[in-house]
């Protein structure tokens, strides 16, 4: 359990030619920064000012500062950090971010301005300095690094560290959002990417997952923290509330499908109809004047009886798994998936009783009430006001937090041990006396309840309630944020849902090839990363059978979680 | 451990901190107008991309133009037009993102849209909270101006107004059409939608009335492609006629279908279907069939064919399509209201109210007819034309006031 | 009576194109075990790949002997699409966990529903299909009943398909490979099968099946768009699971029952739950009745548990 043991060995004990280079090409690339890059403001948010950085440069600037971090750590004075990082492989990634961005810099430029003599001689500064770092640190080799699970740091560095990420997790958020310009946004979007592709390469996140692993309470909290906080940056704003709304009603439906699909492992591909199923209770249950049901029963009862009639389709739809099972039971899902769209297309007098108004659906919803605070109005806290969807946004985290523990607690419980005994082994978890069929009833129904729920209250944010918001696609969606994020993570479903619903909004210049796009991400994820990006371990070594370092690694940590517990006991 | 938990209080308190200060920009006032004029907002909310973007960006195109105009005869003194077009992807959902950005905006005045009745079910209770106008050119559903229950008339929203008629008209129209020329028996089939069950129940009730029976009544799903079953259930009883409540992609291989099975009898459908694609899609035994559209052919008008050389002349990409017209009426209205509204108003916000009252007394000679607004916000033009399908094109048959 | 037959009529035409899209899935089942998700989409595709054909090289022709050159155009582009899915797609995951080629098969059916929306001049909406002489027009009039031309031809591509598959199957070598690598895949290949090959060519079956549906359907219908392989895929699926998944001849009875169930579900289920707007659900009732209680389905075949 030693943290810091001072290593003798100084690999480069006088600076090398190629980190020579890479400096001097990250010397420029910050120099060019405080130029100007463009002769017109209009373009990238106003990069004209000299010695005054705009944002698109200040973005550089800080690629200049990781890259300078990373090159200090070459000199071998920071042996305990040194250990832990590759900064060869982080170098070469950040040199390729910056070189591809001042390219795309330089391209919108062209393009926009137009022509290349509107550019300043900064953008070029800072593109001959980016393609030295490129030049120097492939040069670089890589030194051989520890394992970041046998490497254990003072508690507060781990603390830091996590509080650091949230809150540029928070920044970044607040910022991308507030960007209304799509080429400032796809840069953005290359500058965030290649950083977190660089600090993955050095090896940083698996540290920080090591991290994040042992300090799991203070994670949660600090992300919940990050999260209510986010409405206060927007200055009463409602436009990006009303997206990041979506984002958390997408989100939660999408947790509830993953207790189906990622422990249970039962594919569902017509989960849709469970957030439309308590979405219609809600609505026609409402005060609206084309709901269908007189009984108007305060919200909390709709509440529960929309995610009881949800569960009860839940539980009808789980029956045919005691018979089918596998690639069958997936098409069982999608037939009822069909089958509930089309039925809530028929129910509107003409064909069958008048229960949902046919294709048209259930417009005029009013606004949520809660005693006497009204959703719709707003209010003001702390003198910042807070809007329509800011209110629907807290009801949603406070959802999403009930279903977040819920789903956690399942993980590590007997159930949720059951269930992924049966996705790995069925035959064998019945034979140990797992209730197989009980069990992926319960999957079924349970996540169905979690859909109903939000789909609730989804019903009121949404105002309307139409059949063509409960298509195959949307359980496609669904879907794919789990396989996106990692299958059976909580924080790989929040990634996975953020992402596809908000890049299609902030992206709009592409809105007419987001599905293409869409198409191909499922395939090329399946192909070469079918974990997802923030995978469960077990999860990951399930498509890696072969991978025999990732096996020994799960079982150390395992082992090390064991003994700890023990210990603790 | 007593150490570890302080800490752990301390982060979200930390993240507070720093979220808090993460409030401030650099640029000072680069947006800066010239000294003395104030821009206002006229927003477009409409489908620009997707399968419906061709009528969308006509619609949008055609705001743009009145806009234009607007700002070269300087409607307004000391105010500047200024257009904020919103993509709905014709879906609700969509819809009322782009409505809740439009409302942010304190220079927005009022809106143009939607195309899809559906997509305003959502965005007018959003525009509402807001006190924003929003007239459509597209929109037919009754409900969207006179409530859920037609016996009942209540207008549910004093900001929605709409330049095109409403299914309620088009109907008996048609209705009245097919008895004046001696057809009797009728088979109905509409697609459920809003759209097209209102064509047939307003069709139905005016035919029925004027001594007309309806033989068959069916309805198909909205992505059905084979309707054979279908027809040949219709067939045995006859009808002279079938009327179609719904839009092109079907009515078009419905058509087909029905003449190749031997029921060679005219499809009649609503402005749905009066769209050159219906022409293409319903082959060559297309011949005869009708269909009902709001106002007079815009190519007959003196004001239409106007309409259609500036918006050539102004060289957009698309085609003004089938609401161009309708669309430019919309945003002439808004502009015209705002005269009164904006006259001594030091803001747009401020003068939202206003210019929703002078919404209600507008009152001019536009593309498509006389432009006035009822108490409910519906038209108070109410002509229409009867087009029949001639050698491969849309020929007007008949131009009436529907009484 | 008459309006019964003219249903079972519609009934088995509807119940032809489900057939020739279902012996697809059937056969790519019997072989890999995997529900090959886009083959509605290969379908589609062949549709407009006879389209593409026609507005090619016979733009404005509509002499009967387009119509051969019309289902080659279809099955080339059909089969050159389901062997590129199998080579990059799907082979690359034949021992991944079930999950990664579903997901895969989702991802690449809604790619290609978009390359097509996207990439193909006009397909934002609705195509209109070439009218063929001979195969279109005027329906004949046969006692009560009238007869569409165009389901003559749907009736008799399932029928010429049908009798040439059972020809390959039994009477070629590859055919008899084919059945081999379904029994036993590892003793196929001690026997020197080459199963990759084995496995491309049940895709290329099932495309060239497929394709011929897509002109079938533009026929029957008259137009087509880029989303009819969504509702087709599902359909023919259906019928596949009601036939008994990996049996050929269960596809092409399911398909014919299915057909016919929808057509009959038109006409004669009375009161509101009957009519157009029901038959897709009564269909997919069937489905899943036919998987809970008898999961072999109609004709039976061997239960393949990959759970």
């Amino acid at each position: 359990m030693t943290t810091t043991q001072s290593r003798a060995a100084v690999s480069n004990p006088r600076p090398s030619s190629q980190w020579l280079l890479t400096l001097v090409g990250v010397v420029l690339l910050v120099v060019g920064c405080l130029l100007p890059w463009a002769f017109v403001p209009a373009i990238l948010g106003n990069v004209t000012v000299l010695l005054y950085p705009g944002a698109m440069q200040i973005l550089m600037i800080i690629v200049g500062a990781i890259a300078v971090f990373f090159l200090l750590l070459r000199t071998g004075r920071f042996a305990a950090a040194d250990r832990l990082l590759d900064s060869a492989r982080g170098l070469r990634a950040l040199s390729v971010t910056a070189a591809a961005f001042m390219v795309l810099a330089v391209v919108i430029i062209a393009m926009q301005a137009p022509g290349l003599a509107n550019a300043d001689p900064g953008v070029y500064v800072s593109l001959v300095g980016a393609l030295l770092m490129v030049a120097g640190s492939f040069r670089m080799p890589s030194d051989p690094k520890v394992d970041p699970i046998t490497v254990h740091l003072p508690s507060w560095v781990e603390i830091v560290v996590i509080v650091v990420m949230l809150a540029i997790a928070l920044f970044g958020a607040a910022y991308a959002l507030g960007q209304e310009d799509g080429t400032i946004f796809s840069l953005f979007l290359l500058f965030l990417a290649g950083s977190v592709v660089a600090l993955a390469r050095a090896g940083l996140f698996s540290w920080i997952g090591v991290i994040a692993q042992r300090n799991r309470r203070v994670i949660t909290l600090g992300a919940f923290a990050v999260a209510f906080l986010f409405p206060f940056t927007q200055n009463g704003s409602d436009a990006n509330m009303s997206i990041a709304t979506q984002v958390l009603i997408f989100a939660t439906t999408a947790l509830g499908l993953n207790i189906v699909v990622g422990l249970a492992g039962l594919l569902d591909l017509g989960y849709i109809a469970f957030l439309g199923a308590g979405a219609y209770v809600s609505a026609m249950m409402s005060h609206s004047a084309f709901a269908t049901i007189g009984w108007k029963p305060p919200f909390i009862v709709v509440v529960v009886i929309a995610a009881c009639v949800s569960s009860i389709l839940g539980l009808i739809i789980g029956s045919p798994t005691l018979r089918v099972s596998g690639d069958y039971l997936a098409i069982v899902t999608l037939a009822f998936g069909e089958i509930f769209r089309l039925t809530v297309n028929n129910l509107d007098g003409n064909n069958g009783p008048d229960l949902t108004n046919g294709p048209n659906g259930i417009p005029g919803i009013p606004e949520l009430e809660i005693g006497s605070f009204n959703f719709g109005d707003t209010h003001t806290l702390l003198g910042i006001p807070l809007g329509r969807f800011a209110n629907y946004y807290f009801l949603m985290l406070v959802v999403a937090a009930i279903i977040i523990t819920i789903f956690t607690r399942l993980n590590n419980s007997r159930i949720g041990r059951g269930w992924v005994a049966i996705r790995e082994d069925e035959k064998a978890a019945e034979a140990m006396g797992v209730n197989v069929f009980g069990l992926k009833l319960f999957a079924f129904a349970g996540g169905a309840f979690l859909a109903g729920m939000a789909g609730s209250i989804k019903a009121h944010q949404d105002v309307s309630v139409t059949p063509d918001q409960y298509i195959f696609l949307e359980s496609a969606f669904l879907l794919a944020a789990i396989v996106l994020g990692g299958m059976g993570t909580v924080a790989g479903v929040l990634v996975g849902a953020t992402v596809l619903k908000l890049l299609p909004e902030k992206l709009r210049f592409v809105a007419d090839y987001r599905l293409l796009t869409f198409g191909l991400l499922l395939v090329l994820m399946m192909r070469f990363r079918p974990e997802g990006l923030v995978p469960s371990r077990r999860r990951a070594l399930e498509f890696h059978e072969d991978d025999t370092k990732l096996a020994e690694r799960i079982e150390e940590a395992h082992l090390e979680g064991m003994t700890k517990t023990e210990g603790r006991a | 451990m007593q150490q570890r938990s302080i800490v752990r209080l301390g982060v979200p308190l930390a993240v507070a901190a720093l979220a808090l200060s993460a409030c401030g920009s650099r640029d000072a006032g680069t947006s800066s107008t010239a000294a003395g004029t104030k821009t206002v907002k006229i927003g477009v909310i409409a489908p620009l991309s997707g399968g419906l973007s061709a009528l969308g960006l006509g619609i949008k195109n055609s705001v743009a133009l009145a806009v234009k105009q607007a700002n070269d005869s300087n409607a307004i003194a000391g105010w500047k037009f200024e257009v904020a077009a919103e993509d709905d992807e014709a879906k609700p959902e969509t819809g009322k993102n782009a409505a809740t950005k439009l409302s942010s905006d304190d220079a927005v005045l009022g809106v143009v849209g939607t195309l899809n009745s559906s997509v305003a079910q959502s965005t007018v209770p959003v525009l509402a909270a807001a006190n924003i106008a929003q007239v459509s050119p597209a929109n037919t559903n009754p409900s969207l101006t006179q409530g859920a229950d037609a016996a009942a008339k209540k207008r549910p929203y004093a900001n929605y107004f709409r330049t095109c008629t409403t299914d309620a008209v088009q109907g008996p129209f048609a209705a009245q059409y097919l008895l004046s020329v001696g057809i009797k028996s009728v088979a109905t089939i509409h697609d459920k939608k809003t759209y097209g069950q209102g064509l047939v129940d307003a069709f139905t009730a005016e035919f029925t009335k004027g001594g007309g029976t309806v033989v068959a009544a069916e309805t198909i799903g909205e992505q059905d492609k084979d309707f054979s079953a279908v027809i040949s259930k219709i067939k045995p009883s006859a009808p002279a006629a079938i009327y179609y409540g719904g839009e092109y992609p079907q009515a078009g291989p419905l058509s087909q279908q029905m003449k190749s099975q031997g029921l060679s009898v005219p499809l009649m459908g609503g402005d749905g279907i009066f769209d050159p694609k219906y022409i293409e899609l319903a082959g060559a035994t297309a011949n005869t069939d009708l269909a009902t559209s709001v106002g007079a052919p815009t190519e007959s008008t003196e004001a239409g064919k106007k309409f259609l050389e500036q918006y050539k002349a102004a060289g957009y990409a698309e085609p003004a399509a089938a609401y161009g017209g309708y669309a430019y009426d919309a945003a002439k209205a808004i502009i015209e209201a705002a005269k009164t509204a904006l006259k001594d108003a030091k803001d747009v916000k401020s003068a939202r109210t206003a210019e929703l009252t002078a919404l209600g007394k507008v009152s001019f000679d536009g593309v498509t007819g006389k432009v006035a607004f009822d108490e409910f916000g519906d038209t108070t033009s109410k002509v229409l034309t009867v087009y029949k399908v001639d050698g491969g094109k849309w020929i007007a048959a008949k131009t009436d006031t529907f009484k | 009576m008459d309006q019964f037959l003219q249903q079972l009529l519609n009934g088995v035409t509807l119940g032809s194109l489900y057939a020739l899209i279902a012996v697809g899935y059937t056969v790519v089942y019997g072989i890999v075990q995997l529900i090959n998700f886009a083959h509605g989409e290969v379908f589609m595709i062949g549709a407009f790949g006879s389209l593409a054909t026609w507005t090619l090289f016979f733009k404005g022709q509509t002499g009967l002997w387009v119509l051969p050159f019309m289902i080659i155009g279809a099955v080339l582009a059909s089969v050159a699409v389901a062997l590129l899915l199998e080579r990059v797609a799907y082979r690359p995951l034949r021992n991944a966990p079930r999950l990664a080629p579903l997901i895969t098969a989702i991802g690449i059916s809604v790619f290609l529903q978009e390359a097509v929306r996207l990439f193909y001049p006009g397909a934002k909406s609705a195509l209109p299909f070439p009218q063929i002489d001979l195969v279109t027009g005027a329906a004949f009039q046969v006692g009560g009943i009238t007869v569409r031309r165009s389901a003559i031809f749907v009736i008799g591509a399932l029928v010429v398909c049908a009798v040439l598959l059972w020809f390959f199957i039994n009477r070629t070598k590859m055919g008899r490979g084919m059945l081999a690598v379904s029994q036993d895949p590892d003793t196929a290949r001690l026997m020197g099968i080459n199963v990759d090959r084995i496995i491309a060519v049940a895709f290329a079956i099932g495309a060239a099946l497929a394709g011929v549906a897509g002109v079938a359907q533009g026929l029957q219908n008259s137009n087509i768009d880029f989303f009819i392989g969504f509702m087709a895929g599902l359909k023919a699926f259906t019928a596949a699971v009601l036939g008994g998944i990996g049996n050929i001849y269960g596809a092409v009875v399911g398909g014919l029952v299915l057909g016919v169930v929808e057509a009959m579900a038109v006409q004669f289920i009375p009161g509101t739950f009957g009519g157009s707007p029901w038959k897709d659900v009564w269909a997919f009732v069937l489905l899943i009745v036919v998987l809970v209680f008898r999961p072999q389905g109609l004709m039976g075949a061997r239960v393949v548990d990959r759970a």
